[in-house]
C-alpha cells in the first residue's frame, strides 16, 4: 500500500505567463531535468519548510553573513536563502561559457585600447565623451601595460532571460564583482541539507573556484616573481562583504590583508609580517579606484596604500582588477557592447544586448521621454538596483519626477524596455511560487578566460518585483549547471 | 613567508579575551555556589573594587547591589570589563582571524557568542546565575580546546598560548587581591577565613588538587604559595610565566624572531620576584604588593610585544591593550 500522497511542493504551482526555468514550456525535454522535477514533485512541503529553515540557522551560525552596524552593536543578517535549485542545462550552459568569454576578450582589448592609442574613439564606433567624460576613465592608467594586456581579471556578468527563455545581458560588472562565496556555499549547503534530491544527477562542481583564481593571478603576476606572493586587499571587518573577502583569501590560501599591513617602498609593495617586511606581486583588491592610494585618488582614504599606483606603473605590483576598468562596465557604455566584440574580434556577439536608449543623445532622449509608461530608466552612475524606475509599474507622480530627472540632467540616464525576466519556484511563506531570477557567471582571466559552471541566482523574493539586489529584498539560490549527458 | 603581524596580535587578543570571559564567570560562579552564607543582599562591592571600576560603576548604577554588580559585569555594553563585552571583543578579532584559522574555531566561537547574546534577566538571577556561568566557561574552554586541537603550530599559535598564559597569570593575581579588595571594602572580613580561601581554590580549579597536594585545610599562606609557585598546577603564576618563557624561546629558536629579547628578560625577571615572594615569611601580609608587582610586569610584557611585533612604538598604547587596566 502506498502511503498517502502529502501536498507536493509542485501542485499548486502556475508560472504563467512567465519563462519558468524548472518547467521549460516550448524547450527540448532534459531528462536530467526532467529527473529533478520529479523528485521536486515528491517532495513534501513540510519537509521543505523544515530543511530550509535548517539551513538559514546553519548559515547564521558558520557566518555566512552581512553585518549591519547600529551606534550600539553589529547585527548579523544571512542573506536570504531559498533551497529550490535553479537548473541550466549543458547546452544552454555552453551558449552562456562561449558568450561570457567573448565579451571579456573585448572588453579587456577595449580597455587596452582606450588608455593607450584610442583607435576605438578615432574611427568613432564610440563617442569619444562617453569614454574620456567619463568619471570611471582614469588618466593615471594611461600608458600602463598590465600583465598578459588584463584589466579584468575578475568579471560578472548579469544576464536575464526574457519570456521566450532567451539569455541576455543586463548589465557588465568589472569593478570587484561580489557573490560567488554564495554560490560556493549555497552548493556546499545543499549537499548537506538535500542529498537525496541531488544523488545521481550530474552537477558541475564549483569547488575548485579558489584554485582557478589564484592560478590565472599568478598568470599576471610581475614577470620576475616564478612563485608569487598574492594577497587579498579587504577594507576591513566593517565591509559589508567582508565574509566574501574572508572566504577568497581561505579558499586561495593567501593572507587578508587591510591597508595598514602594506607598505610601499622603493616603488615596491611589502606586507608587515612578525619577521619583518615581505614582498607582495599581486593584489587582489576590494576597495574601490578612488580609496587604493591616498597619493593619487581620494586623499582622505584611510583604506588604501600610498604609492599603490606608484609600484603598479613600475610594473611592479599587479592590481586586480586593474584601476579605471569602470569605464568598460559603464550602463551608457554597455549600449555600444556588441560594436566593442564587432570592432575587436571580428565576431557576431554570442550574447544579445538589451536595447538601450542613451538619454545623452537626442535620439534616445526623446525616445525616452516619449514612451516612459514603457520603459525602465537607469541612472549611469548607480549599482544596487538603486534610483531604478519601472514605468510600467510606477505611478503618474512617480513618473513626473522621473521625466524631469532626466529633462535635468539626460547624460545620466539610460533607458530599456522592460523584460519580463524568468522565473524559479520559490519557497515563500510556507508555499512554493514563482519568483523573478537573474544571474551572474563569474569569469576570471589571466592568459585566457576560465568561467566558473555556476553563477550567483539572485531572486526577488517580492511577488511581483524584477529587482533582484540583496540591498531591495533579494535573496539567492543554488545554481546547478549540469553535466553533459554522455550517450 | 612569516606570519601577518595583524594576526598574531589578534590571536594573541583572542586567547586573552576568551580567558578573561572565563575567569570573570569563574570567580562570580563560585562566589554564588560556595558563598552562601553571604546571602544575595549582600554588597558585591568587591568585585568592583577588585577591578579598580569604582568610578566607572558609581556612574553608571545607584548602589553595590549583588543585582547591579552582576548586570555590570556580565551583560553591559558599557562596561569592558563585562562578559559580554569581552566575548564580543574576542569574536572581533577571531572575525579578523577568519581567514587563517581553521573555520572550526570561529563556527565554535560565533555559536557560542550568538547563544550569549540572547540571554536575558532571568539568567542572571541567582536562580539560574550558576548555570549560565557555567555554560559561559564551558564556551570559553570549549574555543581553547578547539584551538588546541585544530590550530596550527606556527608562530601564531604561541602568540595564542602567549595571551592565554599572560591572562591567566594576571586573573590568578587578582584572585589573590580580593581578600585584599574585600577587606578594603569591609573591615570587618577576617583574613584567615578558612571558607574564603577555599572559594579561591575552587575559583582557580585548584581545590581538589591542593588537598591532594598539601594534604591539610586552606591555610592562607599555603594556598597563597600553591597559586603563586606551584610549578604543575595549570593556573599558577610560575606555571604561566614558565609557558611564557618557554613560548618566547621557541619563537626565537625554531622561527628566528630575535626581537623577543626584552620579553625574554622581563619574564625571567617576573619569575625572580615571585620565588622571593614565595620565600617570604609575611606572604599573606605583603600579596598586595606582590600582586601589585605582578599585574606591572604583565602589563609591561604586552607592551614588549606590542613593540616589538605588533608594530606599536613605546610610547604609543596599543588600542586593545587599554581595556587590559
Amino acid at each position: 500500500m502506498h502511503p498517502p500522497k502529502l501536498s507536493g511542493p509542485l501542485d499548486d504551482y502556475n508560472h504563467a505567463p512567465f519563462f519558468c526555468e524548472l518547467m521549460r514550456d516550448g524547450l527540448q525535454r532534459d531528462s536530467a531535468l526532467e529527473q529533478i522535477r520529479n523528485r521536486l514533485r515528491n517532495l513534501d512541503i513540510a519537509t521543505l519548510v523544515a530543511r530550509a529553515t535548517d539551513a538559514e540557522i546553519e548559515l547564521f551560525n558558520q557566518g555566512i553573513t552581512f553585518t549591519v552596524y547600529s551606534d550600539k552593536d553589529a547585527i548579523d543578517r544571512i542573506l536570504p536563502f531559498d533551497v529550490l535549485p535553479r537548473i541550466i542545462t549543458a547546452k544552454e550552459w555552453s551558449t552562456l561559457e562561449n558568450g561570457v568569454i567573448q565579451r571579456v576578450r573585448a572588453l579587456n582589448s577595449f580597455l587596452w585600447d582606450i588608455y593607450h592609442d584610442q583607435k576605438i574613439l578615432r574611427d568613432g564606433v564610440i563617442p569619444k565623451r562617453l569614454v574620456l567624460g567619463n568619471a570611471n576613465f582614469r588618466d593615471e592608467m594611461q600608458g600602463l601595460n598590465p600583465p598578459c594586456k588584463t584589466y579584468m581579471h575578475i568579471n560578472g556578468i548579469d544576464l536575464v532571460r526574457d519570456r521566450k527563455g532567451e539569455f541576455c545581458v543586463l548589465e557588465d560588472n568589472g569593478r570587484s564583482p561580489s557573490g560567488v562565496s554564495y554560490v560556493v556555499e549555497n552548493r556546499h549547503l545543499m549537499q548537506r541539507a538535500f542529498p537525496d534530491l541531488m544523488r545521481g544527477v550530474k552537477i558541475r562542481s564549483v569547488s575548485n573556484y579558489g584554485e582557478m583564481l589564484m592560478a590565472k593571478l599568478s598568470e599576471v603576476a610581475p614577470p620576475r616573481s616564478d612563485n608569487p606572493s598574492i594577497v587579498l586587499l579587504s577594507p576591513g571587518v566593517y565591509n559589508s562583504a567582508y565574509f566574501e573577502h574572508v572566504f577568497l583569501a581561505r579558499e586561495m590560501g593567501v593572507p587578508l590583508v587591510e591597508g595598514r599591513d602594506l607598505v610601499v617602498e622603493d616603488d615596491h609593495v611589502f606586507m608587515r609580517t612578525l619577521a619583518g617586511l615581505e614582498p607582495v606581486d599581486v593584489i587582489y583588491r576590494r576597495i574601490n579606484d578612488d580609496f587604493l592610494d591616498p597619493e593619487v585618488f581620494n586623499k582622505e582614504s584611510m583604506l588604501g596604500v600610498a604609492g599603490l599606483m606608484r609600484a603598479s606603473h613600475k610594473g611592479h605590483v599587479t592590481l586586480a582588477n586593474a584601476v579605471g576598468t569602470g569605464v568598460a562596465d559603464d550602463k551608457a557604455v554597455y549600449a555600444y557592447v556588441p560594436a566593442i566584440i564587432r570592432y575587436y574580434l571580428s565576431e557576431e556577439p554570442i550574447l544579445r544586448n538589451v536595447e538601450t536608449h542613451i538619454c545623452g543623445t537626442p535620439d534616445g532622449l526623446s525616445y525616452t521621454l516619449d514612451h516612459l509608461g514603457e520603459l525602465v530608466v537607469k541612472p549611469v552612475g548607480e549599482s544596487g538596483g538603486y534610483g531604478i524606475v519601472i514605468g510600467p509599474k510606477a505611478s503618474a507622480a512617480e513618473l513626473e519626477q522621473c521625466r524631469r530627472q532626466i529633462e535635468a540632467n539626460p547624460g545620466n540616464f539610460i533607458s530599456q524596455p522592460m523584460i519580463d525576466l524568468s522565473v524559479c519556484p520559490t519557497l515563500v511563506d510556507g508555499k512554493v511560487e514563482p519568483r523573478h531570477v537573474d544571474l551572474r557567471p563569474y569569469a576570471i582571466t589571466g592568459r585566457d578566460t576560465w568561467v566558473l559552471p555556476g553563477g550567483l541566482t539572485r531572486v526577488a523574493l517580492k511577488r511581483g518585483s524584477i529587482i533582484v539586489n540583496s540591498s531591495q529584498g533579494g535573496g539567492t539560490k543554488d545554481t546547478w549547471v549540469l553535466e553533459e549527458e554522455t550517450t | 613567508m612569516s606570519l601577518l603581524a595583524r594576526y598574531a596580535e589578534n590571536l594573541f587578543w583572542l586567547a586573552r579575551y576568551i580567558e578573561r570571559a572565563s575567569s570573570l564567570a569563574g570567580i562570580i560562579e563560585t562566589h554564588m555556589a560556595y558563598d552562601r552564607a553571604r546571602a544575595e543582599d549582600v554588597s558585591w562591592a568587591w568585585l568592583v573594587t577588585l577591578h579598580s571600576d569604582q568610578e566607572k560603576f558609581a556612574s553608571l548604577y545607584a548602589d553595590t547591589s549583588f543585582k547591579n554588580v552582576l548586570k555590570f559585569y556580565m551583560a553591559d555594553i558599557n562596561n569592558p570589563g563585562s562578559v559580554r563585552f569581552t566575548l564580543r571583543a574576542a569574536r572581533e578579532n577571531a572575525r579578523a582571524l577568519r581567514a587563517t584559522i581553521p573555520s572550526e574555531m570561529w563556527v565554535q566561537l560565533n555559536e557560542f557568542y550568538n547563544r550569549f547574546l540572547v540571554i536575558s534577566d532571568a539568567d542572571l538571577d541567582p536562580i539560574r546565575l550558576s548555570r549560565t556561568c557555567s555554560q559561559i566557561k564551558h564556551g570559553c574552554c570549549a574555543q581553547l580546546g578547539v584551538a588546541d586541537s585544530t590550530l596550527y603550530r606556527g608562530e601564531g599559535w604561541r602568540f595564542f598560548l602567549l595571551g592565554l598564559m599572560i591572562e591567566r597569570a594576571d586573573q590568578t593575581s587578582r584572585l589573590l587581591d580580593v581578600k585584599f579588595a574585600q577587606l578594603k571594602t569591609n573591615a570587618t572580613n577576617q583574613v584567615a577565613d578558612a571558607v574564603f580561601w577555599s572559594l579561591i581554590l575552587r575559583s582557580a580549579a585548584a581545590y581538589q588538587t591542593y588537598h591532594r597536594i598539601e594534604q591539610r585545610g586552606p591555610d592562607p599562606n599555603r594556598v597563597a604559595r600553591f597559586l603563586l609557585v606551584n610549578p604543575h598546577h595549570p593556573r599558577s603564576i610560575n606555571y604561566c610565566l614558565r609557558q611564557i618563557q618557554f613560548m618566547l624561546n621557541e619563537l626565537c629558536s625554531d622561527f628566528q624572531l630575535l626581537q623577543v629579547s626584552s620579553a625574554q628578560t622581563r619574564s625571567m625577571a617576573m619569575i625572580e620576584i615571585l620565588q622571593q615572594a614565595a620565600g617570604d615569611q609575611y606572604l599573606v601580609a605583603n600579596l598586595h604588593g606582590t600582586n601589585d608587582e605582578i599585574q606591572r610586569g604583565l602589563m609591561a610584557l604586552t607592551n614588549d610585544l606590542a613593540t616589538s611585533f605588533f608594530g606599536y612604538s613605546e610610547t604609543a598604547q596599543a588600542s586593545q591593550s587599554q581595556s587590559q587596566a
